[in-house]
């Protein structure tokens, strides 16, 4: 569950023109959101929030139903984070590792057995079609490899809240689809999913609520209503 | 193809990060000067512990025209017999002892050389030990000298305060230089420390997102610092083992147990020098690398964990 009352975020000091304006939405466990609204209106910045790469100047913020605040101890953010999968828009891999390595992340630094995590990564990579790439370090992939091997390390770890952004300019349409139709599967099983895309045909195929965002403030809410 | 799983990898890449040319080499340095440091002030200890033993004990006591018969009512005494006969009023349990004309020249024959110097007008020198826990009386040189005037009283314990005044100055500047080697080390660990986090921050910045703690990367910078600073507290310290060996061997002569002076300057026994080092500087040695890893595991850890809280 995510819940956000009233908002706001400033990059860097508090008088400057704050980044989001008393944004307040709330996402059921398992709900899927597009995100959605023009370039620079705020939709990375949001994602930063809701993966607590950044936390709110003002207003409340509840991730995965714990409340997400400045006087949090920082031990029980980490372990939230770990539950938390995110594809960033511009991928943030780690160039030296290997496809493999970058993908096992996220168990590794859960500490599970590393026999399971080889089998899962590999279970993953087959089907986000990276099979043959396994050895390759990220800094020899082509842009859309780099985007599934994103992917990959988002979601290998089972997390039980999904955020993307813009997930898919990277990918083929056949690819895209299969990537939307696994989200769509993944928040029936219960997980909730955020999706900032620019991609109409996207949006189309998968008709569910959106978020509008623009210039820092949420316009509509299309879950408001439900 | 590399392999696809490298073990523990997470990306940090460290060995790159934090590279052991610059950290090795200083940390290395300021081991050699830290391990020069422990040897001295082991040496001064030892002197001071010396001195503030049995030496301060001793008193010499010097009667010149020793034979001269004193011009005194009760009996036909010599000058040193006067003298002896009033050292039986000392503490009991004192050891006095007149050195006697063999003594004498055996101590003197370094200056005079094996000649039968009897001619030459030496004063009678006397020897006193007292027991432990007591001290001298405060009038004794005085009353000599009313008695037999000229006496000499030398009381050793004068210049083992003095010696141990200047071994616990000594001690104290050992101290000094173990703590600024230290501050420095520190400081070379903080900058390496510093231009790793610069060069791996968006690397940092990824970790963190996936839920790494503070304690993981921390510990990861840390550990990588701490095996450089073993090593090059190690090198030093192995590095200071030579002229430690020779300083060693020059100072035999003036150590308790005697080897023979050296006359070249390379010693042919080493194990039997080796053997002369003493227990506590060699312990120091040892905990040297130890130490060096400390500081530097530490002052990582630190500095990682205060350059992390700009992340939430
Ligand atoms: N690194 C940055 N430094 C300063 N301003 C930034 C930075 N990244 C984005 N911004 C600004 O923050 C606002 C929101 O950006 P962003 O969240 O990236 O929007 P979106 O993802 O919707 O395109 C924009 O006005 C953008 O110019
Ligand atoms: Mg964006």
């Amino acid at each position: 569950m995510i819940r956000l009352d009233n908002v706001s975020w400033h990059r860097g000091k508090k008088d400057s023109a704050p980044v989001l304006a008393h944004v307040s939405f709330m996402v059921p466990q398992g709900g899927f959101r597009w995100l959605l609204g023009p370039s620079g209106a705020g939709k990375s910045s949001l994602l930063s929030l809701l993966h607590i790469e950044n936390l709110p100047s003002d207003g409340q913020m509840t991730i995965l139903g714990k409340t997400v605040a400045q006087e949090e101890k920082r031990s029980a953010l980490v372990r939230l984070r770990q539950r938390i999968g995110m594809v960033h828009q511009d991928y943030q891999l780690m160039p030296d590792l290997s496809v493999a390595d970058n993908v096992a992340l996220p168990l590794r630094l859960q500490k599970r057995p590393e026999d399971e995590i080889q089998d899962e990564v590999h279970a993953i990579l087959k089907w986000v079609g990276l099979g043959e790439r396994v050895g390759v370090p990220a800094a020899q992939l082509s842009g859309g490899e780099q985007q599934r091997t994103a992917i990959a390390r988002a979601i290998i770890h089972r997390p039980g809240l999904i955020l993307a952004d813009e997930p898919t300019n990277a990918l083929e349409e056949s690819q895209a689809c299969r990537l939307l139709d696994m989200f769509a599967e993944l928040s029936a099983m219960g997980t909730t999913v955020v999706v900032a895309t620019h991609n109409e045909s996207l949006i189309r195929r998968l008709e569910r609520p959106f978020l509008f965002l623009e210039r820092g403030r949420l316009v509509e809410d299309g879950g408001a209503q439900a | 193809m590399t392999r696809p799983f490298s073990g523990r990898k997470d990306g940090l890449s460290l060995s790159e990060a934090l590279p052991d040319r610059s950290l090795f080499a200083l940390v290395a340095m300021m081991g050699f000067l830290a391990a020069l440091t422990v040897a001295g002030a082991s040496g001064a200890r030892a002197l001071s512990a010396r001195w503030s033993g049995g030496a301060a004990q001793l008193l010499t006591i010097q009667v010149p025209d020793a034979d001269t018969a004193l011009t005194a009512q009760n009996g036909p005494t010599t000058r040193v017999q006067a003298v002896l006969a009033d050292l039986a009023s000392l503490p009991a349990g004192s050891e006095v002892h007149q050195l006697t004309q063999p003594e004498l020249s055996r101590l003197l024959e370094p200056w005079l050389g094996e000649t039968d110097n009897t001619a030459l007008p030496l004063p009678a020198i006397i020897r006193v030990k007292l027991p432990v826990d007591t001290s001298v009386p405060a009038t004794l040189e005085q009353t000599l000298n009313t008695h037999v005037p000229g006496t000499i009283v030398e009381h050793n314990a004068r210049w083992g305060e003095r010696l141990r005044a200047l071994a616990n100055s000594l001690l104290a500047c050992a101290g000094l230089a173990l703590l600024t080697v230290g501050g420095i080390a520190t400081m070379i660990t903080g900058l390496a420390t510093r231009t790793g986090l610069a060069t791996r921050k968006d690397i940092i910045k990824t970790l963190h997102g996936l839920g790494a703690s503070d304690s993981y990367i921390a510990g990861r910078f840390a550990w990588r610092t701490a095996t450089l600073g073993f090593g090059g507290g190690l090198t030093g310290t192995l590095g200071a083992c030579l002229p430690l060996l020779l300083l060693l061997q020059m100072a035999a002569p003036f150590a308790s147990t005697p080897l023979t002076a050296p006359d070249r300057l390379l010693p042919t026994n080493w194990q039997a020098l080796a053997a002369t080092i003493p227990q506590d500087m060699l312990v120091a040695l040892l905990l040297l690398p130890f130490a060096a890893a400390f500081i530097c595991w530490f002052t990582t850890q630190i500095m990682v964990r205060l350059w992390l809280l700009r992340l939430p």
